[in-house]
């Protein structure tokens, strides 16, 4: 598989003090499922952001299929056409991402920016109408859908633009259980189809469902470690030192114990004291 | 699933190259009118970071500053001369140093808005048509003098010294009360503000007002922000004026909506926890002696700016 992103040195600073992330180095291949997880305010939707050119590294370079992305490099006009077609961005909260009038017009407006004919723009809205079951809101405003049926027009609204890469900030976030299984089925169906994914998340769950390469940040913004979804999620020590599990106490029964936790699978009773 | 994915998902690029020559994006009026819409964010971050500081003038209490602030901008609309407008100018400077605050970036900012709000409103005064005197540069010459009504235009128009005089000293006034109050803005949290307002007997529903729309500028400055950058990943050309003001109208359209439905939802909240129309405040101190002494050196600075 070619590499398809590769993050070399990257540092980025809000307000040019607040350090967001600090020195990442990452490389993603093509049809690869990629998680960058971390707690929060660790950089992960900054991280996604500059995948996405939306902002540009302080420090580092991107490459986009061995072509680096930068400011200038985006100014042009078939250089943006060609990284917009391949990248897709999924934003955590649907709400800023969904801008038109209504779900029709959502998932048209990519395609028709690409320049795709308005039928074939029509069919691919349709399409992917009837893939996440939302042929009935085609007509309704934004404001007017559940938090569900928002994410999935969102989701939506990027692939009539079919994207070689997905990158998804906190996909789960927010959505009851079915919404939640329904996404991880159409995110193997998605990678199965090719789609690259790159998903920030501190879910385990999900990362421990997709069975991802991870790429673990830390408080610090810098990267701690990358490896396999199955290595990092044994690994409690550091998922505690990046705070993403915490010890906590709770009754079982009479007694009231202290494990660890995570909302995911670290669930080993060690010790139990009597109230 | 997999059965249900549209085959034109399936579909891999036609090339991975692209293009070149197609020629460059332009980034439009609108587009940077959002930019700096998102530097308020900035803006208030620094203001915040400032303000927090540990140096002299941000230790020192707030009611003592706004005092100030409003006793300075009362003298430097009463001074009639250069002089003292400058004096003035100099005082506040060497506050800026003192307090440690970015000397370039804070004159930039009170420069720029005094020579809008100053200089060019008061411009057209500088010309004989409004202030009659002494004609310095001559600027155009009409055949006669013409009446109309209450107004007389002469014959020579020109730029006068008296109305000269009176764009620098409005100009200075301007630049100075700027100067005096993104002073006490950069040195001041912004709840300590409200605080010494509150103690000052500023009226509690004026408070709750400043205090909420504070809040959501910063909403709406990243609302707007979050909403270009969602628009910006979709984006793969360069769009027209008239696309973005169509845009730019729809987006308001929304953020009307759902202001209107965050604020019933605040509302709420605030109802929730005991909302009632008295702005409560609490850790006020005692002035320390160093606030003594700072209130007595303005009062003498102040004295002596009325006196020459």
């Amino acid at each position: 598989m070619e590499d398809i992103i590769c993050l070399e040195g990257i540092s980025y600073s809000y307000y040019d003090k607040v350090a967001a992330v600090r020195d990442v180095n990452l490389t993603i291949r093509e049809g690869e499922r990629f998680s960058i997880i971390g707690a929060n305010g660790s950089g992960k939707s900054t991280l996604l952001q500059i995948m996405n050119g939306l902002i540009h590294q302080t420090k580092g370079k991107y490459f986009f299929r061995g072509r680096e992305i930068s400011a200038q490099a985006l100014k042009d006009k078939g250089f943006l056409r060609f990284f917009r077609e391949r990248v897709g961005y999924v934003f955590q909260d649907s709400d800023v991402q969904l801008f038109c009038p209504t779900v029709l017009d959502e998932l048209l407006y990519g395609p028709l920016q690409l320049e795709i004919s308005e039928k074939e723009a029509q069919d691919r809205a349709f399409q992917v109408m009837q893939m996440l079951n939302i042929e009935n809101l085609k007509n309704r405003p934004s404001y007017m859908l559940s938090g569900g049926e928002k994410k999935k027009v969102a989701i939506g609204s990027v692939l009539t633009m079919n994207p070689e890469v997905l990158l998804f900030d906190e996909p789960s976030n927010c959505l009851d259980p079915r919404t939640q299984c329904f996404l991880i089925e159409l995110m193997f169906a998605l990678n199965e189809a090719g789609k690259t994914l790159v998903i920030a998340t501190h879910d385990l769950a999900l990362i421990d469902d997709l069975h991802t390469q991870v790429a673990l940040l830390s408080e610090e913004h810098t990267i701690e470690k990358i490896g396999d979804s199955e290595d990092i999620l044994k690994d409690e020590e550091l998922l505690l030192n990046v705070n993403l599990i915490h010890e906590h106490m709770h009754y079982n029964g009479p007694s009231i114990h202290k494990h660890r936790h995570s909302h995911y699978f670290f669930h080993k009773h060690q010790s139990s004291t009597s109230p | 699933m997999k059965n249900n994915v549209p085959p034109f998902l399936l579909a891999k690029p036609a090339s991975y190259d692209y293009r070149q020559g197609q020629g460059k994006i332009k980034t439009s009026f609108l587009e940077k009118g959002i930019h700096h819409l998102a530097d308020i964010i900035k803006t208030g971050y620094v203001q915040g970071e400032t303000a927090a500081l540990d140096n002299f003038f941000q230790k020192i209490d707030a009611r003592i500053k706004v005092l100030f602030l409003l006793a300075f901008v009362i003298i430097v609309s009463l001074k009639k001369d250069i002089l003292s407008e400058f004096l003035i100018g100099i005082f506040v400077a060497l506050l800026v140093i003192i307090s440690r605050l970015n000397l370039l970036s804070f004159y930039r900012r009170v420069l720029f808005l005094g020579f809008i709000f100053g200089f060019l409103i008061s411009l057209p005064s500088a010309c004989n048509v409004i202030t009659r005197g002494e004609i310095i540069l001559p600027i155009l010459q009409l055949s006669k003098p013409y009446s109309f009504w209450i107004y007389r235009i002469p014959a020579e128009i020109g730029i006068t010294r008296e109305g000269i005089y009176g764009v620098a000293m409005l100009t200075l006034r301007v630049t100075n009360s700027l100067a005096l109050s993104f002073f006490v803005l950069y040195t001041t949290t912004f709840p300590e503000i409200v605080k010494a307002l509150k103690i000052l007997r500023i009226a509690d529903g004026f408070l709750m007002i400043i205090t909420l729309s504070y809040k959501y500028i910063f909403i709406f400055a990243r609302t707007v922000e979050d909403m270009h950058l969602a628009k910006k990943s979709r984006l793969a050309g360069q769009v027209s004026n008239a696309e973005a003001r169509r845009w730019i109208a729809g987006r308001i359209a929304f953020i009307f909506k759902k202001t209107q439905l965050r604020c019933e939802e605040i509302f709420k909240a605030m109802l929730g926890r005991g909302f009632s129309e008295h702005v409560r405040i609490y850790g006020v101190g005692k002035l320390q002696p160093r606030d003594w002494a700072v209130s007595v050196v303005f009062s003498l600075m102040g004295i002596l700016f009325l006196w020459i």
